[in-house]
């Protein structure tokens, strides 16, 4: 997933989804979801290595490109096979498909940029570091995770 | 003219898509889906290329069709959102062990919008049972 979420630090603030909105002119491609008062996450698509998106794709309007799973709007028919073979329902059909691509060919989606509270990031090793550091600390403070 | 063939048409949008003269009309409703293929004079076969299904002919001669698809619905908040041909061909196209998630759920038969609901509660699982234990 190239886009990683620290959870720990969303503040379910919708920054996000704004800017995705905003970079590409309407729908949003990552969607905020609440777990009661306590916690919040923005679902994104995951880019699966294994996409299965691209697997119902019949006309390769969906292909993967290295991590990413890209998409050329130009081969969509909207048929709509792709929404519905994503298991994270992160991939839309408006008359044509839409999804994240990751603000391609920027190097750092907008989403990343915006997060007010640092809790996206592309670095996987950054955010697989500080997942490790904070379950060390809670091991310290008592075993609580 | 277009020739469909009931038995392989899957009810997706791609004919009615790509279609330049508009005839092929959709009609969703919330319980079923209304394609009708109209009587067509074009020089034109795109709906025949872009079919997935490869349910569509040109013949010479045919007649207005309609089919109509009852929508599936979600097993989860009962909103039916996909026809059933479309969903058993993804689940063809998928490996089994794709098919279910870690949970053993079959998520090709639950809505987009309750997938979403399930992958946040999934990633927010831990961190929820961690805050409500620490607040009093």
């Amino acid at each position: 997933m190239p886009v990683y979420v620290d959870i720990s630090r969303c503040i379910g603030c919708r920054s996000c989804e704004v800017a995705c909105q905003r970079v590409h002119g309407g729908g949003s491609h990552v969607n905020v979801h609440y777990a009661g008062d306590h916690a919040a996450v923005p679902v994104f698509c995951h880019h699966c290595q294994e996409a299965t998106c691209v697997k119902a794709c019949y006309t390769s309007a969906l292909y993967k490109d290295g991590e990413r799973t890209a998409f050329v709007i130009d081969k969509c028919t909207g048929c709509g096979l792709c929404r519905l073979a994503c298991p994270f329902g992160v991939v839309w059909t408006d008359k044509l498909a839409h999804k994240c691509d990751l603000c391609s060919p920027n190097e750092t989606p907008t989403c990343v940029l915006t997060c007010p509270a640092n809790a996206l990031s592309t670095d996987y090793e950054a955010a697989s570091r500080r997942a490790r550091e904070r379950a060390a600390m809670m091991a310290i403070r008592g075993g609580r995770r | 003219m277009i020739k469909v063939d009931s038995a392989l048409c899957i009810g997706c949008l791609a004919c009615s898509n790509v279609c330049p003269s508009k005839n092929i009309v959709r009609e969703d409703t919330a319980e079923k889906r209304t394609i009708t293929w109209k009587t067509c004079g074009e020089e034109c076969d795109l709906c025949v290329e872009f079919c997935p299904a490869k349910a569509l002919t040109l013949v010479p001669e045919s007649e207005e069709t309609t089919i109509a698809f009852e929508l599936v619905p979600c097993r989860i908040c009962g909103a039916r959102y996909a026809t059933e041909p479309m969903l058993r061909r993804i689940e063809a196209a998928l490996p089994k062990e794709l098919q279910k998630d870690a949970s053993g759920l079959a998520w090709i038969w639950v809505c987009p919008v309750c997938r979403r609901d399930i992958e946040a509660e999934r990633a927010t699982r831990e961190m929820v049972m961690g805050r409500s234990r620490r607040s009093p």
